[in-house]
Order: structure tokens, then sequence, then C-alpha cells
């Protein structure tokens, strides 16, 4: 049963690891970082997995545990460099066949999110990736017309930084 | 259009990860250790457990021997069963907070339950400072009511001492530990939990500033 259970843990969360590498992005700026997120968040899903009973979504579930894992539950390790390192980063989008003006706006999308604070970032994140408000406020814990004022207020404070 | 949407498009658009996991990778990350908050906050929690306790059992006979003097012991034995009762019932209540955190409640939800792991540990430590405190009000008053006693008991070599000489001297230096003692934990809790705690509070402090306005 265990086994059968973690099984399918590994396929879930293997197809749909691409989002716990974005909120990775969203809340840590160098490679070691990233991969100590997405350890503490790897370890999360699965300590919760029995949780998730398949009448939602596995990607619907996991951005929930994710964020908290990030949100809540991650420490930033001592390892952590204090400066902003894109290198790692700007390379692996340069590696692929990619369009150079939205390659820009999105290196310049990251390191304004950067410069936004934890549930501001959740919020953006929630935006770019087209939920709605309702799963926005559930996720947080805040009502949906909070999460609205809140989520105008990120946007403006985006805007800010992107085009000051 | 409005200037974010074209990054949402540059965001929709943004290649997939290229350092991809495979499943072997993930199984061996997601059995790895955890260095969570949540985590350090029980195990610093546990510690202080055993430190509030190992405190008892630590103290010289000689410590005893004042309640011996004082005609205490009784108060004392009864005082030890109710204290291990309220021990057991703290732990009791450390260990359910623990287990009532859940990554799939609501972020808002979820640092509450954080927090209120961190409470019970500070109310027990509340607990204790205040039996302390108790604890020295009774002999105190036991002692100073009786001068005879209180000169045997702090004087047992029967030394030419001035009963009000006695008296400050044990005033002052029950204020000073007192003073110490508080410092010392003041101090311990703003370094232990004041960096572990800091992150959760200012998100939960984000989390609900507009409630309050509403």
């Amino acid at each position: 049963m265990q086994k059968d259970l973690e099984t399918k843990f590994l396929s879930d969360f293997e197809k749909n690891q691409n989002i716990a590498h974005k909120i990775c992005r969203v809340y840590t700026t160098n490679n070691d970082a990233h991969k100590d997120l997405f350890q503490e968040i790897t370890i999360q899903l699965w300590k919760n997995y029995s949780t998730f009973r398949g009448d939602s979504k596995f990607s619907t579930w996991m951005y929930r545990v994710a964020l908290n894992t990030a949100i809540s539950l991650y420490r930033k390790s001592t390892r952590t460099l204090k400066t902003q390192d894109f290198s790692d980063f700007a390379y692996k989008i340069k590696a692929t066949d990619y369009d150079d003006t939205e390659e820009r706006q999105l290196e310049s999308l990251y390191k304004a999110i950067h410069q936004l604070n934890d549930i501001e970032k959740a919020l953006i994140f929630l935006y770019l990736e087209d939920k709605p408000y309702k799963e926005i406020a559930d996720t947080l814990g805040i009502t949906s017309v909070n999460a609205r004022v809140k989520m105008n207020r990120a946007k403006e404070k985006l805007k800010n930084i992107l085009n000051p | 259009m409005d200037l974010l949407d074209n990054y949402k498009k540059a965001w929709v658009n943004q290649p997939e990860e290229t350092n991809k996991f495979s499943a072997l990778e993930i199984y061996k990350l997601a059995h790895s250790k955890s260095s969570s908050i949540v985590k350090w906050i029980f195990i610093i929690g546990i510690l202080e457990f055993v430190l509030w306790s190992c405190l008892n059992l630590v103290m010289p006979e000689d410590f005893y021997k004042t309640y011996k003097d004082l005609n205490l012991m009784t108060f004392i034995d009864v005082f030890t069963v109710f204290h291990y009762f309220i021990i057991v019932a703290f732990l009791f209540l450390f260990y359910k907070n623990y287990k009532r955190i859940s990554l799939i409640d609501n972020t808002k939800k979820l640092i509450q339950s954080i927090l209120r792991i961190r409470k019970t540990v500070k109310y027990y430590v509340i607990y204790n400072l205040a039996m302390v405190f108790l604890i020295s009000i009774i002999v105190n008053i036991t002692m100073f009511s009786d001068s005879d006693k209180l000169m045997k008991t702090m004087n047992p070599k029967n030394l030419a001492m001035d009963i009000n000489q006695v008296l400050t001297i044990t005033i002052i230096t029950q204020v000073l530990v007192l003073i110490v003692i508080l410092v010392f934990l003041w101090l311990f809790y703003k370094l232990l939990y004041g960096i572990l705690l800091k992150k959760l509070y200012r998100n939960y402090k984000e989390l609900t500033k507009l409630d309050h306005l509403n």
C-alpha cells in the first residue's frame, strides 16, 4: 500500500515539478538556495501526501503545500548568498530557443519579484499562474475582498519597480 | 494593454526548468531530513522541557535541607507531584499542537498553528517562573515569620551576626539572583526564538494587516 502510494507520488510530482521550480525561483536568488527550498518542498509534499485525496487536481494541492513551505517553513540557510546571482538562470534560458525580448522581460520580472515581501510574492506568483481570486484567497487564508486589495497593491508595487 | 500583461506573457512562455529531477532523485529528496522552522521549534521546545525538568534533578541535597529545617518537606512533596502532573499536561498540549500542523491549511491558519506550539512552550516557561516566584515567597514568609528559625537556616554555624544584617543580605541576594535569571532568560528567548519566528511574525502581520482596517 505504502509502496503504491510512493510510486504514485513520485510520478505525480515528477510530472508537476516545474511548479515547485518556479516557486523556488520566486523565493530564492541562487542555485544553492533553490535546491534547499526544492528539497524542503519535496519533503513536505511527501509528508503530507496522505492528505491529498485526489478529489482535487494534484497540481492544485501542490500549489498550496509548496507555497506554504516557502512562506512559513523554509529557513534561509547560512550558505545562501546575499548577492543576486542570475548567471545560472540566464544561462538556463539562453540554452533554449527563446525570444529575446521575452527573455529580457522574464529576467527583469524575476528581479522585480525578488524585491517584494513573501506574501506579495505569493500573490504575484498566483496572478501570473492565472489563479482565480477565490483560490488565491483560500490559499492564503484571507477574504476575497482583501485578496483583491492586496493584489492591486502588490501589482502597483511591481509595476513601479519594473517601470520607475 | 496593461504593463503587467506583457510580463505575464513572458512568464507563461518561460521555458521549463532544465535541471529537472528524476523520480529516483525525488525519492532521495523526499526521504532526506527536513530543516524547517517547525522542526526547529519542536526540537528547541523539547530541549526546554528537558532543561527545566533537569533543574529539579541537579539540585544539591543541601538545597532540600533548607526546606527540611523550615518544616516545608510535606509542601515540597505535594508540590512535586503537582508539578509532574503539569509537565505531562504541557507535553501533551505541545505534542497535540505539533501534530495539528498541516500544510494543506491556508497560510494564515498554518502560521497560527506554528505560533501555537511556540506559545505552549512560552506558557510552560512562565509557569515555571511563576512557581519559582511562588515557592520563594512561601519560603520567605515561613522564614521571616520566625526569626529564630531564620537565624538557624541562614546562619547554621551560629556566627555572631546581626539579624538585620542577615535580612539585608538575604533580600539583596534573592533580588540579584532573580534579576540575573530574568536577564539570562530574556537573552535566551530573544536569540532562540527571535531568529526563528521573525519571518513568521512578519508574514502573519502582512496577512492580517487589512483585516483590522475593515
